[in-house]
C-alpha cells in the first residue's frame, strides 16, 4: 500500500519515514547527552533535517507538492534559527569561556 | 539499483549522525552532518524531490554549514571536558531515546497509506516550475513571510555581535 515505484525498484515509504526516526532519535540524544552548546546546536539542525526527509517522503507518497514547499519553508526557518543561535554563542564566549552549559544556567549576559 | 543507492546513502547518513553525536570535537560534528546533508540529499533526489535537492545541497551544506564552520573557527578549538553534573545523565538519556524510537516504531506500523495514483501525472513533479507555481500563488504569504523572518534573523545577528564599549 505504500510503495512507490522509485527507478523501477520498489521502495517502501516506510523506510524513508524509518531513517527520518532514526536520524531524529539520533538528534535528540544529541541534545540531552553533549553539553558543548555548538554541538547542541548541530543536534537540533540534524533534527530538522530529520524532519525535513519525512516531510519530502510524505510528499511523493501523497504526490502533492505541499511537503517540499513545506521543506523549503522549514530549511529556511533553520537557517534563521542557526544565524541568531550561534550569533548568541559567539557573543557568550567573548565575555566567557563557557563549554558546558550547565554553566549558562543563568540568566544573565 | 535504487534499492542499492537507498540503503547507501541511509547507511551513510545513519553513520553521520553517530559521529554528530560522538565525537569530542565540536569541528568534526559539523563535518558529520555535512555528510548526513549529502546523504539526504540523495534520498530527496530518490523521492523525485529534484529542486529540493539542489536547495539542500547549495543552501544547507553549503551555507548553513559553512557559517558553523566560520564560528568554529572563530571560537577556536573547544573540548569538552569529562562528567557533568549529573553522573547518570548518559544512561538516563539513553534509557529515553530507546523509548522513543520504540515509540515512533510503533506509531510507523499504525500509519494508514493512501494508495499513490498510478495515472496520475508525475512528469513535473519536485521541478522547478512546480515548485515556482506553488511557491508564488497557493504559497505567495508564507513565502513573503519568511523574507521577514530572514531579515529580522540578520538584524538579530548584526545586534548581537555588535562591539561593546563597555561591559553591557
Amino acid at each position: 500500500m505504500s510503495t512507490l515505484n522509485i527507478g523501477g525498484s520498489q521502495i517502501d515509504t516506510s523506510w524513508f519515514l524509518l531513517l527520518s526516526a532514526v536520524l531524529f532519535i539520533l538528534g535528540t540524544t544529541g541534545v540531552l547527552v553533549r553539553r558543548n552548546p555548538l554541538v547542541i546546536l548541530i543536534s537540533i539542525e540534524l533534527m530538522m533535517n530529520a524532519a525535513n526527509l519525512a516531510l519530502v517522503a510524505f510528499s511523493r507518497q501523497l504526490q502533492n507538492m505541499d511537503g517540499q514547499l513545506f521543506a523549503l519553508m522549514s530549511m529556511t526557518v533553520a537557517a534563521a534559527e542557526a544565524v541568531v543561535g550561534l550569533a548568541i554563542l559567539v557573543d557568550i564566549f567573548r565575555t566567557r569561556d563557557a563549554e558546558d552549559v550547565d554553566d549558562l544556567s543563568e540568566l544573565r549576559g | 539499483m535504487a534499492i542499492a543507492v537507498f540503503f547507501v546513502a541511509a547507511a551513510m547518513a545513519v553513520l553521520g549522525g553517530i559521529g554528530v553525536i560522538s565525537f569530542h570535537q565540536p569541528i568534526r560534528s559539523v563535518l558529520s552532518l555535512v555528510v548526513v546533508m549529502l546523504a539526504l540529499s540523495v534520498e530527496f533526489l530518490l523521492l523525485s524531490a529534484q529542486f529540493v535537492f539542489a536547495v539542500q545541497i547549495i543552501v544547507y551544506a553549503g551555507a548553513v554549514m559553512v557559517l558553523f564552520l566560520f564560528v568554529i573557527a572563530l571560537l577556536g578549538p573547544a573540548r569538552e571536558l569529562g562528567r557533568g553534573r549529573l553522573r547518570f545523565q548518559a544512561w538516563l538519556s539513553g534509557l529515553f531515546v530507546l523509548v522513543l524510537l520504540g515509540l515512533m516504531w510503533a506509531m510507523l506500523q499504525g500509519v494508514q497509506y493512501r494508495q499513490p495514483d498510478s495515472k496520475a501525472d508525475m512528469s513535473l513533479f519536485g521541478t522547478v516550475q512546480a515548485i515556482g507555481v506553488g511557491l508564488f500563488t497557493t504559497y505567495l504569504y508564507p513565502f513573503e513571510l519568511t523574507s521577514i523572518l530572514l531579515l529580522v534573523a540578520a538584524i538579530g545577528a548584526i545586534y548581537l555581535s555588535r562591539k561593546r564599549i563597555d561591559d553591557l
